[in-house]
């Protein structure tokens, strides 16, 4: 029981920043019909923007947290603008290999940057970690859990309370009946690239205590995060949310009662497997895009 | 092939027999038990105001969508079920409302990719390129090449179909569709684009495919056009059956002017 | 005529080169020229993209080296088993991605190449982890051995021209024509009666057979293999040179492959940068040549001297 609940623990922690990669996916998908192969170097950049600002310069946390965000958010805008609308035939494959070369870029970037060691970052707060029932939780766990809640309620008042949320929305529903009705979509678009890529920068600033960050941790994240996405659906935000979680919890119980080789491997036979029986996600709702 | 009324004594059972078809969109219907038969040797029209359910009703012929009532019967077989690409080897080719062409392909390739579901060519086929396989391409590509003389664009054959003019492409579009050696043949809007003279020589085009012993089953909008060609029409109205019948008949339908074509 | 000069450019390089390091590269852009011929295929004419196509040569590379030297098989009864394995496989992670749009392929070859990659990491017993697996045979057919040198040049760049055959001739079939009319149009290929689903996996398939040619000629040409030859980074230069080799052009692989095999060896800069070289070869030609970059230049070749044609005759005209 007890080594149960520690396995839990741990595998909330981790699926809820699966579940905020995931959210970058989805916000985007739902706002443009496009994955973006670049979402997990936005998570990198933000852990490693993290690494410099707050350990490197002594900045303070919120400081250090917003201008990551912030710089990451412009990296998205940057892609969009200089890459994505240049685009003139919008075949996936064209923008398949765009987004991949623009993660190759931003981790070879990375690499100049910040070199090729791993770096890492103390917790949040330095309060020792919690005893619950026997098992351990960190308080970054706690931090982890709290940030994706806020992200989720602030996207949720996003989407439902503002005219700019409920406009995205109308633009991802039919975007040439929201130009007609006066919405820009394109700048719709951009607002989309910015949100995604934050929201990936947020991951990366939470992940980066609980791991070592290096200018090669994009890859692998943003793989789960997509595998998330796709459990719970990709374009629905709760989706997100649950398939995170849900992707985190079973893979910290692979590794605790299966096999710790077998940590990376569970996220891709899962994405396999949805893959085979449920392409629009356990939860999701929504259609996948099928011929 | 039978050519059309080659048993004109018996009554002949339908091509193509849709029975209270009905099918929504969250919440939209865009079709409500729609039910009508097209006769073998036809040309059908389907006319009604835009949103009135005809690229869905293609859609439900061609098995892209399943109805959630009703059901189609072609040859007398249930049609649902099946999957998109069965319905041209069942013998139902379409064209699109907006020109689906192959754009990098050559406007003959066009018409040998539609006689795909008539050639047998595999992987094994193409690698080895056995006699049989040398003959099939040559047959196809003679077929594919009266075709496009049928339809009057055999000098373009060798152009890429995406430089045409639109005009041109509706009629390869059609060529293309004629490959699969269909028995009913669905055309979406094919007048859309094209000036009088073009149209005119749509219409002649559509005379001489069911001189072919095609039957045609058209959506149009150009009210000309469907009048003068048309054997029998059927009218939609958001999504449910208005009126059906000859032209004649249409015209002279109070319901039918006042709802879709305006009292005048 | 194009294959016969092919054929005498491919004796003479292979006469005229006595280096046996040069013959050695010389050997190893053929067996890239192969993995860009498969993946061109499905790339440029089904218009689908495997991100993990490092994954497939790898396994044709392993299961030989596997069977060779732990089960002490002839490499030539383990072609056969590595061809067969690489088909099975490809067809499981193909068939359910190759149902839902592009992305999906995308990102379901790039995880199962990861996972490849992992497994042939940490799996030691079998695959020798990290250090790989040493002492791989030479080839030999009938007591005749092929040894790394001339004869297995001659010999892969022999596979290279019967795969460029096959390629030529399947694109220019009934198979090739529904190929690139699912790239046009997927749903206008649908309504010709193509099965979409079945054609994409079949060249799926194809594809990742090429590439497991090219593993079992790499594994017994080096007759040492790690797992590093088989990474992300492996399946991204493929893309690239695909990309490079302008994307439906059989040619043009045969040149992507000649030009990103043997670019790192001359310029030691490109090998420091490769990364950020990758990724920007792959952006700009894509933004703005997005037939490729052979294509791409040939085009524009044509246009300007097309308008410079039309310019001259106006002038003389006028």
């Amino acid at each position: 029981m007890q080594e149960f609940l520690q396995y839990l623990f741990s595998g909330l922690t981790n699926g809820a920043i699966y579940a905020v990669i995931a959210l970058g996916f989805s916000m985007l998908y739902s706002a443009t019909k496009l994955i973006n192969f670049a979402q997990g170097e936005f998570v990198m950049l933000g852990a490693l923007s993290l690494v410099s600002l707050w350990s490197g310069l002594h900045l303070p946390l919120p400081i250090a947290f917003l201008i990551s965000v912030a710089g990451v958010s412009i990296a998205g805008i940057l892609l969009e603008r200089l890459a994505i609308r240049s685009v003139r035939v919008p075949h996936p494959i064209t923008l398949v290999i765009i987004t991949v070369g623009a993660s190759i870029l931003l981790r070879g970037v990375a690499m100049l940057a910040w070199g090729k060691d791993s770096h890492s970052v103390r917790s949040f707060s330095s309060h020792p970690p919690f005893d619950i029932a026997g098992a351990t939780l960190l308080p970054q766990s706690l931090w982890i859990l709290g940030v994706t809640a806020a992200v989720v309620a602030a996207l949720h008042f996003f989407y439902k309370k503002t005219l700019t949320g409920k406009a995205m929305e109308a633009c991802a529903i039919n975007k040439r009946a929201a130009s007609i009705l006066g919405v820009p979509s394109e700048r719709m678009v951009m607002l989309a690239f910015a949100m995604s890529a934050a929201v990936g920068a947020m991951a990366g600033i939470l992940i980066a205590p609980v791991t070592m960050c290096g200018y090669d941790m994009g890859a692998m994240l943003g793989l789960k995060g997509f595998c998330a996405a796709m459990l719970g659906g990709v374009g629905s935000s709760w989706g997100a949310i649950a398939g995170g979680l849900l992707l985190g919890v079973l893979e910290s119980l692979g590794v605790g009662f299966i096999s710790s080789s077998l940590k990376d491997a569970i996220a891709f036979l899962l994405l396999l497997f949805i893959l085979y029986v449920r392409p629009s996600g356990i939860f999701g709702a929504g259609e996948v895009h099928r011929f | 092939m039978n050519g059309p009324g080659t048993n004109s004594t018996a009554p002949a059972p339908p091509l193509l027999k849709v029975e209270s078809v009905s099918k929504s969109f969250g919440g939209i219907h865009a079709l409500r038990g729609v039910s009508f038969e097209v006769r073998e040797g036809d040309i059908h029209a389907v006319i009604g105001p835009n949103g009135a359910g005809k690229t869905t009703l293609f859609n439900v012929i061609t098995g892209a969508y399943n109805p959630e009532r009703g059901m189609v019967a072609f040859e007398g077989r249930e049609v649902q079920g099946g999957k998109i690409h069965q319905a041209a080897s069942r013998g139902i080719a379409r064209t699109f409302q907006n020109v689906e062409l192959f754009g990098s392909m050559s406007v003959l390739e066009n018409v040998l990719v539609g006689g795909h579901v008539r050639t047998k060519c595999g992987f094994p086929g193409a690698i080895f390129r056995w006699p049989w396989v040398r003959k099939e391409e040559r047959e196809a590509v003679a077929r594919a090449m009266e075709l496009l003389e049928f339809a009057g664009i055999a000098d373009i054959a060798g152009n890429r179909s995406a430089d045409l003019p639109f005009g041109w492409q509706r009629f390869v579009e059609i060529a293309r569709a004629l490959a699969s050696q269909p028995r009913l043949l669905l055309l979406d809007e094919p007048a859309a684009g094209l000036n009088g003279a073009e149209t005119q020589r749509l219409g002649e085009l559509m005379r001489s495919i069911r001189d072919r012993g095609i039957t045609l089953l058209l959506v149009e909008h150009d009210m000309n056009l469907t009048m003068e060609i048309s054997d029998r029409l059927l009218v939609l109205n958001q999504g449910a059956k208005l009126a059906e019948g000859t032209p004649r008949e249409i015209q002279a339908n109070e319901a039918v002017m006042e709802a879709y074509l305006g009292r005048e | 005529m194009r294959r016969i000069v092919f054929l005498i450019v491919i004796l003479a390089v292979g006469l005229a080169v006595d280096n046996p390091y040069r013959l050695q590269l010389l050997t190893i852009v053929g067996v890239n020229t192969m993995l860009t011929l498969g993946l061109n295929m499905l790339m440029g004419y089904a218009g689908q993209i495997s991100l993990g196509h490092a994954a497939f040569y790898g396994i044709g590379a392993y299961t030989t080296a596997i069977l060779t030297t732990h089960a002490q098989w002839p490499p030539l009864l383990a072609l056969p088993a590595a061809v067969l394995l690489t088909a099975v496989v490809a067809l499981v992670v193909g068939f359910p991605t190759l149902k839902l749009t592009g992305y999906y392929l995308g990102m379901g070859t790039l995880g199962f190449g990861m996972i490849v990659y992992i497994l042939l990491r940490e799996w030691s017993a079998v695959t020798g982890g990290a250090s790989g697996l040493v002492g791989i045979p030479p080839l030999a057919v009938g007591g005749f051995t092929i040894r790394p040198g001339r004869d297995y040049f001659y010999l892969v760049w022999l596979m290279v021209m019967l795969l460029f055959i096959i390629c030529e001739r399947v694109v220019d079939s009934r198979v090739g024509r529904a190929l690139r009319a699912i790239h046009d149009s997927e749903k206008a290929a649908a309504a010709m009666g193509i099965d979409t689903i079945r054609a994409k996996v079949s060249v799926f398939v194809l594809s990742a057979v090429f590439a497991a040619l090219a593993g079992f000629l790499y594994a017994h040409l080096i007759s040492f293999i790690s797992p590093g030859s088989f990474d992300f980074m492996m399946s991204i230069r493929l893309v690239t040179m695909v990309v490079i080799g302008g994307m439906a052009s059989i040619w043009g692989a045969v040149l992507g492959a000649f030009i990103l095999t043997l670019l790192p060896e001359w310029l030691h800069v490109f090998a420091d940068y490769e990364v950020i070289i990758y990724g920007s070869i792959l952006m700009t030609v894509m933004i703005f040549l997005p037939q490729g970059l052979t294509r791409g230049v040939l085009d524009i070749y044509e246009r300007s001297r097309h308008k410079f044609n039309s310019a001259r005759s106006a002038a003389s005209q006028g």
